[in-house]
């Protein structure tokens, strides 16, 4: 039996979904014959005075079971996840929760919405970061952040001091060498202003969680959120103050997270409801609640100069940035620290000075989206070096390969640089598309241009995972889980890793994942980290149960454990009269007259049990300077071939070539579609989806016709999307292994800006880049042309 | 979505009178495309449903010498494949072929997209290039109505209490006739219209325009014709120049809004790019029968 790493091996899942038998989260509302549901009232204002909300008639309508608002008593507001708080007072975004009911039925739940008599005063609102960011804005959404604890953060250097705005909320600086003195040294400078904008992660599944309310006062929650161990099952038993023995969290399928399903804004406050009413109870969010009442990303502003030499040896790069993290209080996480993270693990750098802050504005929160940030902060360093070589009259490919970070070499934090393959990366994408060549203009109005970009991002030290591995009686193999399954294949994986160590075929393994109460913990599926985290695991306990095993057989056959092998089903002995054994029958069946009180028995495994939690960081000091921040840094590159109709400013991606290192790959097929999943995503981001705001500063297209998700038409064709694996093994991922699909989705965006430079003569500064704001940006340039 | 009545009439004289009883507490089912999601989610709650898929001929698609009958009940995605349209009719295969998703063309019907009236449908737009002509039955008999007239504002058309739009009637083109519609949205026929521009043209032997009709989706609160751009064209040999002016001339000559689509500015500027591009393939058609 030959090794199942880096084997193009069939989903496990596979053939549950595509004929539709496995069961999603949302499918789980027809398990239970009597449910109850929940339904939101929602502010349909950013900014609004909470007048008058009056229950009465809602209370008095048969079938109505519970309605909650912000006035709950016994709550800790503070405490919930930012999507989850319900309004008190004032609505600080649009899709604020105002009032919860709970029902009999879903019917009973709309109408009793409609009962609820609500007032509100409209308040003036900041909606983006430049309102957010005067002196005196026209909105303070967080008028208490001088007094509110950081929650349960354990970055004291987050704290923000000095505040141009009362709605900076948060800030990271970092200097590293001497940035003034770097730029004096500068023989080109190239800078520039950019933001991106704020978008939905839209998976298919719209979050959900149903809670069962137990007989002995414990719950059980299904839900398709991620993490139930470290998440879900902690945040109920932390905020809830549940006992853990009385929690079971379990997650079925779920249709796809992108990052969003990390925040737990369903699950905690459907417990809530379910420990209040005492009753089974269901909150399913529809489509426009997705958008209005789920946390988005969060958008960066940046302010960049990069300073270099005549030869393109970048030596400075003078870097602002901010995050717009909507109506966020208690900030936990934002600090500008994990979008500017990007920044460092790429270019060699020797002076970078970084000033990072968030600020809150009232729109949804924000929380995790694919790629941490990154994409969004990477954008305006990209787009510069390719401005860059443009003016130095080098090729982008030659510029980076000069100043892409080597192997062995510290960033600017002061980390080392264990793994990355980024230039081969590059140099496999700028040949399948030729970047260096000029297309030959034959579409009319149409114009071709190329560019290419590559992107870095770090993997966040998430804290522990476990598995436990099963070696059956007869010789089957089990695997139990708690890794987040978001749609990646990351279990088939696990389960290779669990085939390779056992030297049996995938087949043979059985993946049992997700159920607090059955499978040991994990903290969560974040940061692409379960291949490696939960990998390493895997490979520990396989290791376990391999070791205990071989103890077992060796005592039968009276040999020392180191010489025998497992391999599947048989044992190789060394030294013994036998050299084959099969193992199945070594497990003896239970008889009256043995007992099984010593040896292997029929009916009961041998367990392994592993753990694998990476090293703590180090805390950065005053110049935000430390050894170890992160991890190990994912990394891709991006070429494309863009067509941009001069009469309507539509870009339309023609050919794109993407290549992730991803360290040895476990299984190269799934890390293909990993990345062309993320170049459409890429896509779509950075070229249609973003939020538009009405007059009451409500999100106007939240719903799939006019949140432009690009379709599979706006892929180019099979035959012109290129996916390249370049590995540099991760030394201590298994196998070499490390996680890439953050990664994909960062230098997708600033290729086709600089295609559309090449195409038109015309730079972007933002996401995304709509037809609408490509043909003002040509307008623009054609007037100036005409004026000279 | 709750009504208290669903009624399938099979006779034109029933189903006006059920229009008359009802007056606006009743709501139409053709395809249902518009009808089901607006039932759903609470933006009309009439008493009674009225389904009128079993009315005699109400999905008929008959072309013969004289022109061509489409039943107001015609299914788009039938229309957009009938093979009888595809010689003097392409127009509106065409533009009943850009409405939304294959699924939604499926159900979807060409006398819906007609009396959902929205600003920016697009089917009817083929049919007002042929010079279309809606025929609706009533309690004081039946008229007939010339497509762009149909429509009185956004979701609103000229249909009185108890009327019903039976068809629509197309004479069967001149010589020297092209027609043709341009949907230009973001993602293809998905999207809804950010401007559409339908033009039928029809061309002396001498290569004059005889008659011409420019309509403008998506830039009004209901569909419009560009009169003064049409006025411009007729009577002369297509120049770039003269396509240039007219073209000016229709952006210059609507009023769109901003919304989540997109700005009025912007469409005010595709309206000038797909008026030149419509009035030119049109020409073009024309031309070439």
């Amino acid at each position: 039996m030959e090794g199942r790493i880096g084997k193009g091996e069939k989903r496990i899942d596979a053939y549950d979904k595509v004929t539709g038998k496995g069961l999603f989260a949302s499918d789980y509302v027809n398990q239970y014959p009597v449910l109850a549901h929940m339904k939101a009232l929602r502010s349909p204002y950013a900014h609004a005075k909470i007048k008058k909300l009056d229950l009465s008639k809602a209370r008095a309508l048969e079938g109505v079971i519970y309605i909650m608002t912000g006035e709950e008593p016994g709550i800790d507001w503070d405490q919930y996840p930012k999507a989850s708080i319900i309004a008190k007072d004032e609505a600080l975004w649009a899709g604020q929760m105002i009032a919860l009911v709970c029902a009999e039925t879903l019917e009973i739940a709309d109408k009793a919405i409609e009962l609820i008599d609500v007032e509100y005063e409209k308040l003036p609102a900041v909606l983006d970061y430049y309102a957010a960011i005067e002196p005196n804005p026209a909105s303070v959404v967080d008028p208490e952040y001088e007094t509110r604890p950081l929650g349960f953060s354990d970055r004291p250097g987050d704290r923000a001091s000095n505040r141009v705005s009362p709605n900076v909320v948060g800030a990271f600086k970092l200097h590293a060498g001497d940035v003034p003195a770097a730029m004096e040294k500068a023989e080109v400078i190239v800078e520039g202003e950019f933001w991106t904008g704020k978008k939905t992660a839209s998976p298919l599944e719209c979050a959900n969680a149903i809670c069962r309310y137990d007989s002995d006062g414990g719950i059980t929650l299904v839900s398709n959120g991620a993490g139930v161990h470290g998440v879900i099952k902690q945040g109920i038993c932390r905020i809830l103050k549940m006992k853990e023995s009385h929690v079971r969290v379990i997650q079925p399928y779920m249709g796809g997270s992108f990052g969003s399903r990390l925040n737990p804004y369903v699950e905690i406050i459907t417990a809530l409801m379910c420990l209040r009413t005492k009753r089974t109870v269901s909150f399913q969010f529809n489509r426009e609640e997705m958008f209005v009442g789920a946390p988005s990303n969060w958008p960066c502003i940046t302010k960049v100069k990069l300073g270099a030499m005549k030869d393109g040896t970048l030596i400075a790069n003078d870097y602002y940035l901010a995050e717009e993290i909507g109506a966020c209080l208690n900030n936990t996480f934002f600090s500008g620290r994990l979008s500017s993270s990007g920044v460092l693990p790429v270019y060699r750098m020797p002076n970078l000075r970084m000033d990072t802050c968030a600020v809150a504005t009232n729109t949804v929160p924000a929380a995790e989206y694919r790629g941490l940030g990154c994409p969004e902060s990477e954008f305006g360093i990209e787009c510069l070096v390719n401005q860059l070589a443009d003016e130095l009259g080098m090729s982008p490919v030659e510029l980076r390969l000069k100043n892409i970070i080597d192997k062995g070499e510290r960033d600017p934090h002061g980390e080392v640089i264990t793994s990355i393959g980024l230039k081969k990366c590059l140099q496999s994408v700028a040949d399948a598309i030729q970047v260096d060549e000029t297309p030959e203009q034959d579409m009319g109005v149409w114009k071709k241009g190329r560019g290419c970009a590559v992107g870095g991002k770090q993997n966040t030290p998430l804290g522990r995972s476990e598995a436990e591995v099963w070696y059956n009686s007869d010789g089957s193999i089990q695997l139990f889980v708690s890794c987040d399954e978001n749609g990646m294949g990351a279990t088939t994986a696990l389960a290779q890793i669990a085939a390779h160590e056992f030297g049996v075929p995938v087949s043979e393994v059985k993946v049992t994942k997700g159920d607090t109460a059955i499978t040991p913990y994990d903290n969560y599926s974040a940061s692409s980290r379960t291949t490696y985290n939960t990998g390493n695991a895997v490979k520990l306990a396989c290791e376990d149960a391999i070791n205990k095993l071989k103890i077992e057989v060796a005592r039968v056959y009276g040999i020392h454990p180191s010489k025998v092998e497992i391999k599947g089903k048989k044992a190789i002995l060394a030294g013994s009269y036998v050299q084959e054994v099969e193992i199945p029958p070594l497990f003896q069946p239970t008889s009256m007259f043995t007992q099984g009180n010593w040896g292997l028995q029929k009916g009961t495994p041998v367990i392994g049990h592993g753990l694998f939690c990476p090293a703590p960081i180090h805390q950065w000091d005053e110049n935000g300077l430390s050894d170890r921040v992160w991890n190990w840094f994912q990394y891709s590159a991006a070429a494309v071939e863009v067509a941009v109709n001069e009469e309507t400013g539509q870009v339309k991606v023609l050919k794109v070539a993407s290549s992730a290192d991803t360290g040895n790959p476990i299984n190269p097929k799934l890390v293909e579609v990993q990345i062309e999943g993320g170049v459409h995503m890429a896509i779509g981001f950075s070229v249609n989806e973003e939020h538009v705001f009405n007059e009451d500063g409500k999100i106007a297209n939240a719903n799939f016709s006019d949140y432009r998700l690009p379709t599979i038409l706006d892929m180019p064709t099979c035959e012109n999307v290129h996916a390249f694996i370049n590995p540099d093994p991760l030394p201590d991922g298994p196998y070499g292994a490390k996680g890439m699909a953050e990664s994909i989705t960062i230098p997708v965006g600033p290729a086709i800006a600089h295609a559309i430079y090449k195409a038109v003569g015309v730079r972007v500064n933002g996401y995304p880049m709509t037809a609408e704001r490509i043909l003002a940006l040509i307008k623009e340039k054609k007037a100036k042309e005409a004026a000279e | 979505m709750r009504f208290e009545q669903y009624y399938e009439p099979k006779t034109t004289e029933e189903c006006i009178r059920l229009l008359e009883e009802y007056g606006a507490d009743c709501k139409i089912l053709a395809g249902g495309t518009d009808l089901v999601p607006r039932l759903k989610n609470k933006i009309w709650r009439p008493q009674a449903v009225i389904g009128i898929g079993s009315l005699p001929d109400i999905d008929t698609i008959k072309v013969d010498q004289n022109g061509l009958e489409l039943g107001a009940c015609a299914k788009l995605r039938k229309i957009s494949m009938d093979p009888s349209l595809a010689k003097d009719y392409k127009v509106i295969m065409e533009a009943a072929g850009n409405v939304s998703s294959m699924q939604i063309r499926n159900v979807a019907t060409i006398g819906g997209n007609a009396c959902n009236a929205s600003p920016s449908a697009d089917a009817i737009h083929g049919l007002i290039a042929m010079g279309a002509k809606a025929v609706i039955a009533g309690p004081e008999g039946v008229r007939e109505v010339a497509v762009e007239d149909l429509f009185a504002g956004p979701g609103k058309t000229v249909l009185t209490r108890g009327e019903l739009l039976l068809k629509f009637k197309v004479e069967a083109p001149k010589a020297g006739t092209g027609a043709v519609y341009k949907k230009f949205a973001i993602r293809g026929d998905t999207d809804i219209s950010i401007v559409g521009v339908g033009c039928g043209i029809t061309l002396k032997d001498d290569g004059t325009i005889e008659a011409v009709r420019i309509s403008l989706s998506a830039v009004a609160p209901k569909p419009i014709r560009a009169a003064e751009a049409e006025k411009l064209l007729l009577g002369k040999k297509l120049t770039d120049e003269l396509l240039d002016l007219a073209a000016e001339t229709a952006e210059n000559n609507c009023t769109p809004i901003t919304d989540q689509r997109a700005t009025a500015a912007y469409r005010k500027e595709m309206v000038r790019v797909w008026t030149r591009h419509a009035v030119k393939e049109a020409y073009e058609r024309a031309k070439s029968v």
